[in-house]
């Protein structure tokens, strides 16, 4: 199981945060059910947003493909 | 004990026309409500005007603090007296109750006013008196939790008149309407609709003359404490944040990094809740103690503009986070947000749009939009 927390935070929704749990809600079914989602409130990594953290590492600047491509490398 | 006047009004317009001549005028002062209804003699623009400028010079009058019977004495002399019927132009009915329940009511040619205690109808004591000429009723009482006022204009007290009731609904009428209405309605706009309702059925839908019900609902103020931003010195944050959980009434926490705090100090876990999507308001999450948590200034900018339309708010099935909170301040009276001088980093990413990244502009609206609705707010920085 993958773990996905996004920053659900002022700068990063503004920044794009909502897009990222768009297209991860959208995995086909068989990728989606080894990602888990979940929202957090603030990683004080505001000027980088959107900030997801996978499996403990922090990425800035996350982006909808970005997130993707190292979604399908790790599962 | 303090109490609260919840105050809901409703009315009809005669048949054909646009224009209510009743006016209303509900104005809340820091430590009292007052209501003034007239009734403008006729229909449509010419009662209207008259009412309107009636209540306008009794409301602003009353919440500049000048006394009731000077007021009195303004407006029924400056009321023009009608040629040929040779009675002022318009009725005038003023209520007053201050926040410990204390209620003051004038009326001058108006239909008694209602007032029910412990299911039982009877009318507002009052006592006659000569004021500017004129006769008017002046009575005090003191009001209690679960007591209610109805003031109704004369369209309520003839309701069916010469149709379905040959002398229309009548003073005792109403009374009684009231007293099955009143162990039924949830809350005021409950009753002044109710009660509306049944003289629209009286008129069979068809208005003899404008129609006004004012409910008010005396009972304990519902209190929400909201807290925005944490406190400018970070050692202040466990003593701010055990009064702010200690506070009586509802609590709201808005913002990431406060509602990080607050679970900090409350050794409670903080879970986002990702069940609904909203793509302009980011999600709220659950914190246990709290009764909502969300995100900061984008979802309370967004909750003074659903505040702007409270009706499509109460229509509206949308769950996000500015629609929680504004549905919950509206069945708020008194609003204590608690607003931490923190300096949030956030705020100073310059792609924010310039009117989002100031805290103080962001309350400042949302202020203002519930004074407008007539809630009491305190701002405390801490």
């Amino acid at each position: 199981m993958l773990t996905v927390e996004i920053c659900m935070g002022t700068s990063c929704h503004l920044m794009g945060a909502q897009d990222l749990i768009s297209i991860l809600e959208s995995l086909p079914a068989s990728q989606r059910e080894q990602v888990e989602i979940k929202g957090v409130t603030c990683f004080k990594n505001c000027g980088k947003g959107p900030s997801v953290r996978i499996n403990g590492e922090l990425i800035s600047n996350a982006t909808p493909d970005r997130l993707l491509e190292i979604i399908q490398a790790n599962i | 004990m303090t109490l609260h006047a919840e105050v809901s009004v409703a009315q009809l317009c005669k048949i054909g026309e646009e224009l209510c001549g009743d006016k209303v005028q509900v104005t809340r002062t820091a430590d009292s409500l007052i209501v003034v209804v007239s009734d403008g003699l006729g229909s449509g623009v010419k009662a209207n005007i008259l009412a309107t400028l009636t209540t306008k010079i009794a409301s602003s009058m009353l919440a500049r603090g000048t006394e009731l019977e000077d007021v009195v004495e303004t407006i029924t002399q400056t009321l023009p007296v009608c040629r040929e019927r040779k009675i002022a132009y318009s009725t005038l009915q003023i209520l007053r109750i201050d926040n410990m329940g204390h209620s003051t009511l004038v009326e001058f040619d108006c239909p008694r006013t209602f007032l029910c205690r412990t299911g039982h109808v009877l009318p507002f004591p009052v006592q006659s008196r000569i004021v500017g000429g004129k006769t008017v009723l002046i009575g005090q009482f003191e009001l209690q939790e679960n007591d209610w006022i109805t003031l109704v204009s004369d369209g309520a007290i003839h309701a069916g008149i010469g149709g379905l009731l040959p002398l229309g609904l009548g003073w005792n009428g109403v009374a009684s309407r009231l007293t099955e209405d009143v162990a039924k309605a949830s809350d005021s706009l409950d009753l002044c609709n109710s009660l509306l309702d049944c003289c629209e059925g009286y008129y069979l839908g068809k208005p003899g003359d404008d129609t006004t019900v004012v409910a008010v609902k005396i009972r304990r103020p519902h209190r929400l404490n909201l807290m925005v931003g944490p406190p400018a010195l970070p050692e202040r944050d466990r003593e701010v944040v055990q009064r702010f959980l200690s506070a009586p009434g509802a609590k709201v926490v808005s913002g990431g990094t406060t509602a990080t705090l607050v679970s900090r100090i409350i050794e409670k876990p903080l879970k986002v809740s990702l069940d609904y999507h909203d793509q302009n308001i980011p999600p709220i999450a659950h914190l246990e103690g709290i009764d909502l948590v969300t995100e900061g200034v984008l979802t309370l900018n967004a909750t003074a503009d659903r505040l702007h339309t409270p009706k499509a708010l109460r229509q509206s099935n949308r769950m996000d986070g500015a629609s929680l909170i504004a549905r919950m301040l509206i069945n708020s009276d008194h609003i204590y947000i608690w607003a931490g001088g923190a300096v949030n980093p956030a705020h100073q990413n310059p792609l924010l749009p310039s009117t989002m990244n100031i805290k103080l502009q962001v309350l400042r609206r949302l202020r203002t939009q519930l004074e407008l609705l007539g809630k009491v707010v305190h701002i405390e920085w801490v």
